[in-house]
């Protein structure tokens, strides 16, 4: 690896020759060093820990820390005696006009060589964790692997470093400038998971007869927990991109999707966006709205101050696949509402979001699993002009075709 | 033009000798190669199988991909015998080399290793299309699915199982995006970095290599390939029956299915609002087995549509629909445009209004308005067929009363009502409806 790039790192001692001085003399170059650490534990800068031995005199010393065609924060450089913690004491650190540098005076109690402890924080290296999921074919579990990726772009070449991570085993690992490594480091085998479709009636259009040649995707995904029940639950789940394969019973696979998740703490949940089906169709209709319990003003032409309404909406969900699904559907009704009658159970979400969890069997000979939700019910104590919370927007993404 | 677009080599490495004794060992080709093309994305997963020499301790296995569309990041092998004693360290992306990958592979044999080496490139897709014939009474039609399979990944893919996936994926990057990146995975602290490589082109001259191929292909067919489909978590998978070469640049037609008399009806619909004055025509049928199909859903594409003209197998060209994607069992509805043969014409025979109500002011506070209309839906057509009439009427506070030869009625929603008329050829039907719409204060007094 030698004359492989220009070392972009300088120590110089300076010894003070004469109690005062001008200008820096550089004596003792490029200590080499060793016991290199990489701390990628902080996702949001790295940590660069090294050794070099410094040969120091009696009395003062100035060293000299310089680097070149890299990027470090110089407020975090620290240095710490190892060998004589006690008699090898940092005095100042001075940061010369210009310069990528910075000027060490120690002050030592007799002539060491010593082993000292450079700490920094290095731009333009990093990790990114990836992940890769076969999943079975009945979709009920997950092989799941995790990929490292150490990424170099700082400048420095690492012959060969310490690899820390925020769990798990230290591992030695070189990694040169401008140079790309992926390990795997994860491997949990048959990770149970959930498959979910969801219906949001705020996201997806109601009536796919009114869009023409369209499909209305429900986007599946996989749930999975950071538990032991699933074979992980021993560290959280670093944020990355996850793809998602599906044995297909032919000694091959295919690609199911990808989805990047956010970190997974132990004991959470992830969602997977996997991709849309089509084999479940959702067309939902306002049935009725009326204003109800209309209150108006004293005017001479009096004026509609205070109403309710009365709306139904139906919703009608087929499922065209041969194989029993459970779809979430979400509904939203905005402001203050009372559930007249409704024929599915829901969970009250939020204030306006109400969820239903509707089970639908496999498609039979006579055609797709159908059910309906109908839901009548009133909005209370609304004034024309004083739209507290608007209304979602249920509308198709695409204009009908006029032809 | 000669290009070897994928190299592989082995480095060996004698441990002890470290970097000075590095033997360097071509691979085989591919023995075997797999492709599972993507329609709703431009992607394709590629499984290939080699035999890799290896020996015992450190191994450096080469793989460059320049002039294609890999995605690098996808990247994987996998020894495919003795797993636990071959360590696929790691993948290492070479500073200041592009299109170039090294595995460090620790193995616990020497001697030949079968691995897969599976990716995802970009380049390679399909679509599905569709003929449809109708017989002369238009009461059934053959319908014809194909599939076109078409290369400009850069890479001819010989003797290829050929695998194709029905189904939308969701994806984050693209893949011919992410083939083109500087560094496979990017700079820290960047987003993407820009294209620097362009993608290669198909090209138009068949050349003789080409040539031979294409050739070789056309002998061996004595019958069209099946097609198998198969359902696989939200997708369809359908494999091309035996092996298939498509060198880039060029594409392939293949035969998906074949249904010789799919019952169809003729049906027209009319919606002012959807459609203006004209009457739109539509091909109905369903995907189940009365139809005499239901085995798969009928991924989208373009159908055209012909009719059987005369007893000399001539054709006449009706018109072209594109379709979604049918799942088994729904109803399919071809738009083949506006005709003139089938007219709807609804005409307001009377206007009143009705039942005011005024304020303390005594200004009109409340009232109803009462229309009457006639509609004559005519079939000037010698086949039977089946009209649809939608009504929008822009208030929730409606009444209706109806009259005459009005087939189905059926409130769609809460402003829209639809009408369903079953017509015999060179037939007219007549009906008649009464709306009334409340307003203002008389809102209250609504009761359907």
């Amino acid at each position: 690896m030698n004359g492989k790039r220009n070392k972009v790192m300088a120590i110089v001692l300076l010894l003070m020759v004469s109690a005062v001085s001008h200008g820096r003399i550089k004596l003792v170059a490029l200590p080499e060093r060793a016991a290199t650490v990489i701390r990628l534990d902080n996702p949001r800068a790295t940590l660069i820990e090294e050794e070099r031995v410094l040969t120091l005199q009696k009395g003062l010393n100035k060293v000299d820390f310089s680097w070149k065609a890299v990027s470090i924060d110089a407020d975090s450089i620290r240095l710490r005696a190892l060998d004589h913690p006690g008699n090898v004491t940092l005095l100042n650190v001075s940061y010369p006009p210009n310069e990528a540098a910075l000027v060490w005076e120690i002050s030592s109690e007799g002539d060491y060589a010593e082993k000292v402890r450079i700490s920094y924080l290095l731009s333009n290296i990093d990790r990114l964790i990836t992940y890769k999921a076969i999943a079975d074919k009945a979709e009920t579990a997950v092989d799941l692997k995790s990929y490292l990726v150490l990424r170099n772009f700082s400048g420095e070449d690492f012959d060969k470093a310490r690899v820390l991570l925020d769990y798990g085993e230290s591992f030695e690992q070189g990694i040169d400038h401008e140079e790309t490594k992926q390990m795997l480091f994860l491997k949990a085998p048959k990770v149970p998971i959930q498959k979910i479709w969801t219906f949001d009636a705020a996201k997806l259009p109601w009536d796919p007869e009114q869009l023409e040649n369209m499909n209305v995707g429900i986007p599946v995904s996989y749930r999975i927990v950071n538990n032991s029940q699933s074979g992980l639950g021993e560290f959280s789940l670093w944020g990355g991109k996850a793809r998602i394969f599906q044995d297909d019973g032919h000694e091959s696979t295919i690609f199911l999707g990808e989805d990047v998740t956010s970190m997974v703490p132990v004991g959470e949940k992830t969602e997977l966006y996997i991709g849309d089906s089509r084999d479940i169709v959702v067309t939902q209709r306002k049935m009725e709205e009326t204003q109800i319990n209309k209150r108006y003003n004293n005017d001479r032409t009096p004026r509609l101050v205070l109403y309710d309404t009365d709306e139904t909406i139906t919703a009608k969900i087929e499922n065209f696949k041969d194989s029993p699904a459970v779809l979430t559907m979400i509904q939203h009704i905005p402001g203050q509402w009372d559930m007249k009658n409704c024929n599915m159970t829901y969970k009250k979400k939020d204030a306006n979001t109400l969820e239903f969890e509707i089970t639908l069997p496999a498609r039979t000979g006579d055609g797709p699993a159908t059910k309906e939700l109908t839901m009548n019910y009133n909005r209370r104590n609304l004034r024309p002009g004083v739209d507290i919370r608007p209304m979602p927007t249920p509308m198709p993404t695409m204009q009908p075709v006029i032809r | 033009m000669k290009r070897r677009i994928f190299s592989l080599f082995i480095i060996a490495m004698i441990a002890r000798a470290g970097q000075a004794k590095v033997d360097l060992v071509t691979l085989p080709t591919r023995d075997t190669v797999q492709l599972t093309i993507y329609n709703s994305a431009d992607m394709t997963l590629v499984r290939e199988s080699r035999a890799l020499t290896l020996k015992g301790g450190q191994n450096k296995l080469q793989f460059s991909w320049a002039n294609t569309l890999i995605d690098p990041t996808s990247l994987e092998m996998l020894p495919k015998a003795n797993a636990d004693k071959i360590d696929i360290a790691d993948l290492t992306y070479p500073p200041r080399v592009q299109n170039l990958g090294l595995w460090n592979i620790e193995s616990g044999v020497s001697g030949k290793v079968p691995v897969e080496i599976s990716y995802l490139t970009s380049g390679l897709s399909w679509r599905a299309f569709y003929m449809g014939t109708l017989t002369e009474n238009e009461e059934t039609m053959r319908l014809q699915g194909y599939v076109r399979v078409t290369n400009n990944s850069g890479e001819d893919y010989e003797n290829a199982q050929t695998r194709l996936i029905v189904g939308k994926v969701h994806i984050l990057d693209e893949i011919a995006e992410l083939a083109r990146r500087q560094y496979p995975y990017g700079r820290p602290g960047e987003g993407i970095a820009p294209p620097i490589m362009p993608a290669p082109r198909g090209r138009g001259v068949m050349d003789d290599k080409r040539r031979s191929f294409a050739l070789a292909e056309e002998s061996v067919m004595r019958s069209p390939k099946e097609i198998t489909k198969e359902g696989l978590s939200e997708y369809f998978l359908y494999t091309i029956e035996g092996k298939e070469t498509i060198p880039t640049g060029w594409s392939k037609r293949l035969l998906s299915f074949e249904v010789d008399e799919v019952p169809v009806v003729n049906l027209y619909k009319y919606e002012e609002e959807r459609y203006g004055a004209s009457v739109v025509r539509f091909l109905s049928f369903k995907n189940d087995k009365e139809h005499e199909l239901g085995e798969t859903p009928i991924p989208g594409g373009m159908l055209k549509v012909y009719r059987n003209a005369g007893d000399e197998g001539h054709l006449s060209y009706t018109g072209q629909s594109s379709f979604k994607y049918i799942p088994v069992d729904e109803d399919v509805e071809l738009n083949l445009g506006a005709v003139a043969d089938i007219v709807v014409k609804p005409k307001l025979m009377d206007f009143e209004t009705d039942n005011y109500e005024f304020d303390r002011r005594g200004d009109v506070s409340g009232w109803d308005e009462i229309r009457t209309f006639n509609i004559e839906v005519k079939n000037t057509r010698d086949i039977s067929l089946k009209v649809e009439i939608k009504r929008n009427f822009n208030t929730s506070y409606w009444n209706l009363t109806r009259s005459g030869d009005f087939g189905e009625f059926e409130q769609v929603d809460m402003d829209t009502v639809k009408f369903t008329l079953e017509l015999k050829p060179r037939s007219v039907k007549k009906f008649e409806y009464v709306l009334r719409t409340f307003h203002g204060t008389r809102e209250d007094d609504w009761r359907r």
